[in-house]
């Protein structure tokens, strides 16, 4: 028995919660540190993002949850994930129900190589129901016919019959949904679903996902590069920045109030349809520290506009700035400088998390 | 699908005109014919003999009269063998082979593909290593010596065993055929053996057995409907080829342990340079070969879906 506590009560106990997830891949160079203290906690129906630049982690956070990683040569050397209370690494199932398929499902980047190429789209889907719910074949592919129509994918009866080679990648991504969210899961884990595809079928699929959240009440862990979808789907955002949560908090706090120098780069790199002609896209310099040997300090230094000499030789941890919103960055300690794009904790700063 | 038959069918018969016309040149080109063996005919009789054959016709000439000849599927009569038709020696004699043949192509793929699927679930330890030091062994040793080795190791073995356990040579019951066909399909084995193991792997790293697993399917099932299907694929495409590969084969093992096919019968064709004979059954062994990839790529259409119905 857990003992209910009040303020769960009033914020909703979170669906899933991820606490200080750390990842490592043994190679002959030495261990790779994918995945440095992640946490992150997504609430029933919502959408949590997730977002950085290449390599910093963020397959590797969802596909251990998943237990997709591969162990060896992957390695978790701490952390916990639970579902509902649950711990869910390095299980297969909780209380009698699968995690993978029917408790969380995953849609990946490349749909045109995610299908098996020699089975029909309307097998792929019906032997998930097959498997979890132990359906016979027959109502299995009524119900994959049904998913692909759910999935916006016209004349489904047909089309459940044809393979992959015969669909375009737009509804290959719809069809690989249909097989994701054919047991109903709690969670829609959505790694880069859009990457592929080009920019009006990216558009049908981000809204095909949110309709099927809204009517499913999936949650959703939508990890993206593109900074316009976060704004569009997201609830909140898990920045990460060398396996590290650089800063995580609501849409609005980490878009409109960003505390993270990393978030303001990302910000300033991104295009925007503001007319301000001066607006200028604006690299970040540099690249993400090599993860053999991470450094000590903050994991950013190297590329900081804002570092102080403490940047480089201490961790900063993640300071809060309330109501969930966290950076982990020294600029909110006591005697720290104020920069002048950069939100802090109320009036008084340096609130340590 | 009807449409690439056809193609297939004339690109198959372009290919049989191909080799007959190359055998047909290449018997011309070597120096000696039947009638200069050991035993030397007179002038006369040879003149004879070249008028009964046609070979004092011109080249050209005997060229359009063998084209006619073939189509209509007659291959004329052997040149030693006196009134023997070639048609009748490989009606005769093919049946010997060809199930020689289907045998060890039978245990080339089912063989190629355990060993194979084993390797790859066992990737770099013990049963991989061994199994894939015999591959290698297979692959580099030729068929030859197989044949040797093998014929040496069943008479030890009945040697061994005081009494007759299997054959050591000849044709008739399923114990004869057991080693001359397992010896014959051993190079096969072990190059579809490799073919197998790369495919698994590679696939056990592909996109769609992530999403298998992502499904939350149970192992036994990804392996055998998602895993060993299309790991088979690459290995149905190279079987065709490799028909080609034990009918060659088979030349050597047929002689080895005396087995009465029709593999041994070309290799004394050659020896006595008997035309009819050697054209009859180059061009009967092209064909046969020639059908059998079309038969394999159509098979191959059957179970990859994307040239079933492209
Ligand atoms: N199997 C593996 N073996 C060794 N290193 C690995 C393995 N898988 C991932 N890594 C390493 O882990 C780090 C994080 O990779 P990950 O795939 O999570 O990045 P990502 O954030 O998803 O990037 P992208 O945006 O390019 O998809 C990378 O440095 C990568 O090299
Ligand atoms: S801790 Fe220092 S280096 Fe890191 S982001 Fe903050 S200011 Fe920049
Ligand atoms: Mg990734």
């Amino acid at each position: 028995m857990t003992t209910v506590q009040p303020q769960d009560i009033a914020a909703g106990p979170p669906l899933l919660e991820v606490d200080d997830l750390r990842v490592e891949f043994d190679t002959y160079g030495g261990s790779v540190k994918a995945v440095r203290g992640v946490s992150f906690s997504v609430a029933a129906g919502k959408t949590l993002a997730i977002v950085g630049e290449s390599g910093c982690g963020k397959s590797v956070t969802v596909q251990t949850l998943m237990g997709l990683t591969p162990m060896p040569p992957g390695r978790i050397t701490s952390g916990r994930a639970r579902l509902r209370g649950v711990d869910i690494l390095g299980r297969t199932e909780i209380g009698g129900r699968e995690i993978r398929g029917r408790e969380i499902g995953m849609i990946f980047q490349d749909p045109m190589t995610s299908l098996n190429p020699t089975m029909t789209i309307g097998r792929q889907i019906a032997e998930t129901l097959e498997v979890h719910r132990g359906w016979s074949r027959k109502r299995a592919l009524d119900r994959a016919v049904e998913l692909l129509d759910m999935a916006r994918i016209p004349e489904a009866a047909q089309r459940a019959n044809q393979y992959p080679f015969e669909f375009s990648g737009g509804m290959l991504q719809r069809a690989m949904i249909a097989v994701a969210i054919a047991c109903e899961p709690a969670i829609l884990i959505a790694d880069e679903p859009t990457t592929a595809l080009d920019v009006t079928i990216q558009a049908q699929v981000l809204d095909l996902l949110s309709d099927l959240q809204r009517d499913i009440g999936t949650a959703i862990i939508l990890i993206t590069h593109d900074l316009g979808v976060v704004a569009r789907m997201a609830d909140d955002v898990v920045v990460m920045y060398a396996g590290q949560v650089a800063e995580q908090g609501s849409v609005e706090d980490v878009f409109y109030r960003s505390a993270h120098p990393y978030m303001l780069g990302l910000r300033a790199a991104m295009p925007s349809n503001s007319s301000d002609r001066r607006h200028r896209l604006l690299p970040i310099e540099g690249s993400p520290p090599d993860l053999f040997s991470p450094p000590t300090g903050c994991a950013y230094a190297a590329r900081c506009p804002h570092a102080m000499r403490i940047c480089s030789t201490t961790d900063p941890g993640a300071f809060s700035l309330g109501g969930g919103h966290t950076a982990r960055c020294w600029l909110h300690g006591d005697k720290a400088p104020r920069v002048p794009q950069l939100a802090y904790a109320g009036a008084a700063p340096g609130l340590k998390a | 699908m009807w449409r690439y038959t056809l193609k297939r069918l004339i690109q198959g018969i372009i290919t049989v005109w191909f080799i007959a016309t190359a055998t047909f040149l290449a018997m011309h080109a070597v120096p000696g014919d039947p009638m200069s063996g050991d035993r030397a005919v007179s002038a006369e009789i040879r003149k004879n003999l070249e008028a009964k054959y046609g070979l004092d016709k011109p080249l050209s000439q005997q060229y359009v009269i063998y084209l006619g000849n073939l189509a209509r599927g007659d291959f004329g009569i052997s040149f030693t063998q006196q009134n023997r038709e070639v048609n009748d020696i490989i009606r005769e004699h093919f049946p010997v082979s060809a199930t020689l043949g289907i045998l060890a192509i039978v245990f080339a793929s089912l063989g190629g593909i355990l060993w194979g699927a084993l390797t790859a679930l066992y990737r770099n330890k013990l049963p991989d290593i061994v199994i894939m030091f015999f591959v290698i062994l297979g692959i580099s040793v030729p068929s030859f010596v197989f044949a040797a080795v093998g014929q040496l190791a069943l008479v030890k073995l009945n040697d061994l065993l005081g009494f007759s356990l299997l054959p050591v040579a000849g044709w008739g019951t399923v114990s004869h055929m057991l080693v001359p066909s397992l010896v014959l399909g051993l190079g096969t084995m072990a190059y579809l053996t490799r073919l197998m193991r790369s495919s698994m792997l590679e696939i056990i790293n592909s996109d769609y057995l992530r999403t298998a697993r992502a499904k939350g399917l149970p192992a036994t099932r990804i392996f055998t409907r998602h895993q060993l299907r299309n790991a088979i694929l690459p290995v149905v495409t190279v079987l065709g080829p490799s028909i080609a590969g034990i009918t060659t084969g088979s030349f050597v093992v047929e002689s080895v342990f005396a087995i009465p096919g029709l593999g041994r019968y070309f290799v004394q064709a050659v020896q006595q340079l008997d035309y009819t004979v050697i054209m009859g059954t180059t061009v009967f062994f092209g064909s046969f070969l020639v059908l059998m990839v079309i038969i394999v790529d159509l098979l191959y259409g059957f179970i990859d879906p994307r040239v079933r119905l492209a």
